[in-house]
């Protein structure tokens, strides 16, 4: 069965895998390897220092500010996602004229490239003439300080993430919705449950696997998110947004102190794999599809 | 059996009959709070954008009044001066051209690879396909700092080639792993029929592997194209020169400029976007089916 042109298959294997490894695998042992040296820049010639870049790091009270601020920002924006994701998905799983448009919509959030999204909401939250600002001064909230005050600056960031992630929660919620057999709806009101309990004890414990998946997935990727932040905040005002990712960053980039944004990166990695680690666990390779 | 079947149906509707009123009334008032649930559900996910593409389509000296929320006075200012006083067409192209290279590689490589994967004798399957589902959860912040680094050190750095390589480490494990799964949910019969006929092993893969999986092949160019086209953060790491720049970094450069031309970014942001809605309209099936799949990292 073997022709001349087999070769051809091993040969893109050979070279996808190459390129994979080349630039997947090798920067992430690159990295690992920076953090265990001092180098003031990605061409100064880095002086191996062992593991003082993490002792240095994990001193700094820095680190575990932004530490906390990840675990708000990637927290809250999570349960909110979930919440409302899940509502959603329920409307939108039921019969109305417009349905198929509806979900349509719904979705385009998470189309949106960061940076439109950034720029949009920067121009809905400005300071006088934003419509945001504007229709929260005429309802008598006065003018809000979006991202100058370090819990408004978190909370408008929050805000603005769960607006644009969501539709990933409400697509996934909607398939798994889906696949609930509607004879377990009809049992469960031939045993005289109202939508409450139908939705308490059909519905929840059916969409379990599905919101497992869900909640690790956005956890693994909410607690780096770097470029909604960045473009946004920067991590200001006064560090109040600032999370580890921009932590990293700011200290490769900004502080000319590579080796410590390594370490930075490789600890977050570090956390991420645990995630992962659970990730596979739950959903081993074997069982899916 | 049809005389049974018009009986309970029969039945039903005499039921719904003498329950009266407030049970039609319930009904119509479940439908009211359902109409306007949906409402401002898509009024909640569309008013941002529907701002974007407003205030880019609105006369530049309006936007700085007390706004309306309906659009106009109308005019094409805005786009005017993005296309004609601005690098912007230059980003577009850079863009384009990246976004090109990034699906063409893809679709070449992780069809190559996840066939491979799921046909042929090769050592540590599992391993490579974890590895390649693990790479793909990381986010791309912590691969574009050493990846700059190895880019100085091959004499790339600051290039459209650099990004597009930087590109693949996303769209590539993607594009393996939803594959993998395609190839391998596919009997092995078809193509050893054809091959038993005389195909060889390539011939089978494009005469009858490619087209049963398109629709896996068009999700992946699809996400492989949305991944490039919106990325961020590995372009700000690794490009630095102007005439480099693709669009997300090109307009992210507005933000906090000293005069603001509010007008030129939301007709800039409208144009980037615009391409992704074409897309959507057009192939919303792999859309949703790539996105429950977890193929936008994000």
């Amino acid at each position: 069965m073997r022709s001349q042109f087999d070769w051809l298959i091993y040969l893109f294997f050979a070279l996808g895998l190459l390129v994979t490894g080349a630039f997947i695998v090798v920067p992430a042992v690159h990295a690992l390897w920076l953090s265990l040296h001092q180098a003031n820049s990605f061409i100064a010639a880095p002086r191996w220092v062992g593991f003082e870049n993490y002792a240095r790091i994990l001193a700094d009270p820095a680190f575990w500010h932004a530490m906390g601020n990840g675990l708000i920002y990637a927290g809250t924006s999570i349960v909110l996602q979930v919440v409302l994701g899940i509502a959603f998905a329920l409307v939108l799983n039921e019969h109305f004229p417009g349905r198929r448009l509806a979900r349509g919509f719904v979705v385009l959030p998470y189309l949106l490239p960061t940076v439109v999204v950034a720029l949009t909401f920067q121009w809905m939250m400005d300071g006088s003439v934003g419509i945001l600002t504007v229709l929260a001064r005429e309802v008598g909230l006065g003018t809000i300080p979006w991202f100058e005050d370090p819990v408004a600056a978190m909370a408008s960031t929050i805000a603005m993430s769960v607006w644009l992630w969501t539709p990933f929660v409400t697509v996934c919620v909607l398939a798994g919705l889906q696949s609930i057999p509607q004879s377990l709806y009809d049992a469960a009101k031939v045993d005289g449950a109202g939508a409450w309990n139908r939705f308490r004890h059909v519905t929840l414990p059916q969409l379990a696997p599905v919101l497992t998946v869900v909640v690790l997935l956005r956890g693994i990727w909410m607690f780096n998110k770097f470029d909604i932040i960045w473009l946004m905040t920067k991590g200001g005002p006064l560090g109040a947004t600032e999370h580890l990712p921009i932590l990293a960053y700011k200290r490769a980039f900004s502080l000319f102190d590579v080796g410590g944004g390594a370490a930075v990166a490789s600890i977050s990695f570090l956390l991420l794999s645990v995630l992962v680690l659970i990730y596979f666990r739950l959903f081993p390779l074997e069982d899916r599809r | 059996m049809s005389q049974t079947v018009t009986d309970v149906h029969a039945d039903t509707h005499e039921d719904r009959r003498s329950a009266g009123l407030s049970r039609r009334a319930r009904q119509g008032l479940r439908r009211t709070g359902l109409g306007f649930a949906a409402l401002a559900i898509v009024a909640y996910s569309a008013f941002p954008i529907y701002w974007m593409v407003i205030s880019s389509l609105r006369d530049p000296n309006k936007l700085f009044q007390v706004p309306t929320l309906a659009p106009g006075p109308f005019s094409l200012e805005s786009y005017e001066v993005l296309l004609t006083l601005t690098d912007y067409p230059t980003q577009f192209r850079n863009s384009i051209l990246v976004a090109s290279a990034v699906v063409v590689i893809t679709i070449v490589c992780s069809t190559m690879i996840a066939y491979a994967l799921t046909r042929l004798r090769i050592p540590f399957k599992t391993l490579i396909v974890m590895t390649m589902l693990y790479v793909y959860m990381l986010p791309p912040l912590l691969l574009a700092i050493p990846l700059y680094g190895i880019f100085v050190w091959l004499g790339i750095s600051d290039s459209l080639l650099a990004l597009a390589i930087a590109h693949c480490t996303l769209t590539l494990p993607l594009g393996v792993w939803l594959l993998w799964g395609y190839f391998k949910a596919m009997p092995f019969d078809l193509e050893e029929a054809a091959m038993v006929d005389g195909c060889s092993r390539l011939g089978a893969f494009l005469r009858v592997v490619l087209p049963l999986s398109l629709p896996g092949v068009v999700t992946v160019a699809v996400f492989s194209f949305l991944l490039s086209w919106t990325d961020y953060a590995y372009a700000l790491v690794l490009v630095s020169s102007d005439a480099q720049k693709t669009l997300p970094v090109g307009l992210a450069s507005m933000i906090g400029a000293f005069d603001m031309r509010w007008g030129e970014a939301m007709a800039g942001a409208t144009l980037i976007a615009l391409p992704l809605f074409v897309m959507f309209t057009f192939l919303s099936r792999y859309f949703i089916q790539g996105l429950s799949a977890g193929a936008v990292k994000g």
